[in-house]
């Protein structure tokens, strides 16, 4: 009886989360005429058009791929090579300053980031980095750091403090410390806290649309926005569902790759135990 | 003169947590520094790995003054209670990062792990991962780790603390012959007394982070400085009489026997341990603990008593051994 209940919940989470997924992906492949009519006999079905569509554009889809890949790419390794050291010494430190940085940092990571926008276009401006890729790369590691600081530091914290005693005694310097031992072991961390960083600027939509206006530079949020706002007479649902199709699979094989060191519980055994 | 601390103090706050200790270890001998939790045994380790920074005093290796000298410079081989093996790496990886840090060539490298994880037993297990070694096997590695980096003494923080009692008493030999034999100071922290006795030469009673008594394992069980060391060193604990103008008096259990015109007492519980038996008493001078051997009978009557010679004196006051 239990078992069938547990069947029933994990089913319909299933279907409420894959649900929408696999509609797309229906969509993507379905002809214009099949979508409208999905009950009815139609001469065809099936269709690779929407992905020739949107492959063929100008400029090509995989131009937006790259662009977003670029930015995801550039802010997750920015923001973790700033967010590490800093979350290091956060734990390690404990005085005022840094309960003070730590509630700050919280702060920093519930504020709506929409109200700094106008700001953030000034100082682009002045910069003259309109339009560039850097653009959107600086403010977004800018924005993640707050998230990733609480995230490492949490992690650094969990960390049995006679390791790296350990390693001081066998010789090994601050950098080598990190490099080594403190960076290896929170790998899980680091690797979930990037995967929520590149998901941020993979999605991020109102700084991209305002400071990329270059239509070979768009990243792919703006670009779908494009196809699906192309004519006021109709809107292509096919190519726009191809277009998310294509957006997901980095996404996606991300999420294959890394799951297993998400999920691995690398600090076993490290005491005791 | 190995290893000297000259007048260690160090603060939690505005509170010291050890404060005027002196100690000297000699090479090749191994000093056991034991007390109650909190009593500064693991602070004063700390202090000696350069771990921690002293309030004041300082410390001095083979004559040389290293109380500012960083951690990662001062050649201490330290096997911490949670051995502290990197849990990402394997056993010889474990063994040879130290090694690498120091600049020695990789077939160099590699020839002294081996040597090691021979002299440790552990060859069979180089590439294994801490986590799949069981706790004796993880308590070798971090000795061999602690062996590979040549030091200038040990420090061992309750090194089998999470073994269990039959594994500790196989493994001692086993310590003895690896640390204790490479003729370095070797200061030993734990708290189990019996440990102590067996492993060390000196041992050094720490009481709220005072030095309360440093003396051979048999000084302090003969002649205890202070009623505390009295009642710490021993199993079963010592009987301490009720105070008698300003003195208090001290009876070991084994120094109790049944005696005609004694003290008559009750027999609360009997606990009998095969090689001999502890008697919990009832008496007019309070709880009593008498050990004797197994095959000693119940009397009808139990009276007990004791010669004057067995007897430890005490001040009231001060806790303090009186003469005589």
């Amino acid at each position: 009886m239990e078992q069938t209940t547990r069947r029933f919940w994990i089913l319909l989470l299933l279907t409420w989360s894959l649900g929408p997924l696999l509609w797309q992906l229906y969509t993507s492949f379905s002809t214009d005429q099949a979508l409208v009519t999905p009950f009815a006999t139609v001469d065809q079905r099936w269709t690779l058009a929407h992905y020739q569509a949107v492959l063929s554009g100008h400029p090509p889809f995989w131009r937006y791929l790259i662009n977003s890949l670029v930015v995801g790419a550039s802010s997750t390794v920015l923001t973790l090579v700033m967010a590490t050291p800093a979350a290091y010494a956060l734990t390690r430190l404990r005085n005022r300053v840094t309960a003070i940085a730590k509630s700050l940092l919280i702060a920093a990571a519930l504020f709506p980031y929409v109200l700094l926008f106008l700001a953030l276009l000034e100082v682009a401006r002045t910069l003259h980095l309109g339009n560039h890729l850097l653009a959107l790369t600086i403010p977004y590691a800018a924005l993640s750091q707050p998230l990733a600081i609480l995230l490492l530091s949490a992690a650094f914290q969990d960390l049995p403090v006679d390791l790296e005693d350990a390693a001081r005694l066998e010789g090994l310097g601050l950098w080598q410390r990190l490099r080594w031992i403190l960076i290896p072991l929170i790998a899980p961390a680091t690797t979930s806290t990037a995967i929520l960083v590149f998901l941020f600027s993979w999605n991020e939509y109102p700084i991209a649309l305002t400071w990329i206006s270059d239509a070979d530079r768009l990243t792919l949020p703006v670009a779908m926005a494009r196809i699906a706002g192309s004519s006021i007479y109709s809107v292509p649902y096919g190519a726009y569902a191809a277009a998310t199709v294509l957006g997901s699979i980095p996404l996606i094989a991300l999420v294959l790759i890394f799951q297993r060191s998400i999920v691995s519980g690398l600090t076993n055994g490290a005491v005791k135990g | 003169m190995s290893l000297s601390l000259n007048q260690l103090g160090r603060k939690a706050g505005n509170r010291w947590i050890l404060r005027h200790l002196d100690l000297c270890v000699n090479d090749g001998e191994c000093l056991a520094l034991v007390g109650p939790s909190g009593c500064g045994k693991s602070t004063t380790l700390r202090l000696i790995a350069g771990l921690d920074q002293p309030d004041e005093g300082s410390i001095h290796i083979n004559d040389q003054d290293v109380t500012s000298t960083p951690a990662l410079e001062r050649k201490v081989g330290m096997v911490f209670q949670s051995y502290a093996l990197f849990p990402h790496l394997t056993v010889s990886a474990n063994l040879e990062l130290g090694l690498k840090v120091r600049g020695i060539p990789a077939h160099e490298r590699q020839q002294r792990v081996r040597q090691m994880l021979h002299v440790v037993q552990l060859e069979e297990r180089a590439n294994q991962r801490p986590s799949e070694l069981s706790g004796g096997q993880r308590q070798r590695v971090a000795l061999a780790r602690a062996l590979l980096r040549d030091p200038h003494l040990y420090l061992l923080d309750e090194p089998m603390s999470n073994l269990d009692a039959q594994l500790r008493e196989e493994l001692r030999p086993e310590l003895r012959r690896l640390v204790l034999n490479d003729r370095k100071p070797v200061i030993y922290v734990t708290h189990d007394q019996h440990e102590a006795m067996a492993m060390a030469d000196r041992i050094a009673v720490l009481r709220e982070g005072r030095l309360e008594q440093v003396a051979t394992p048999r000084e302090l069980y003969d002649t205890p400085g202070s009623l505390f060391v009295a009642t710490f060193i021993g199993r079963p604990q010592i009987n301490v009489l009720p105070a008698e103008q300003g003195v208090v008096k001290a009876v070991r259990p084994e120094a109790l026997r049944l005696q005609t015109g004694g003290v008559t007492c009750q027999l609360m519980h009997r606990e009998w341990l095969g090689s001999s038996q502890i008697w919990q008493l009832q008496s007019p001078l309070g709880l009593l603990r008498l050990l004797t051997s197994a095959d000693q009978e119940i009397p009808e009557t139990i009276q007990v008593g004791w010669s004057r010679s067995d007897e430890h004196r005490f001040s009231a006051d001060s806790g303090q051994r009186l003469p005589g």
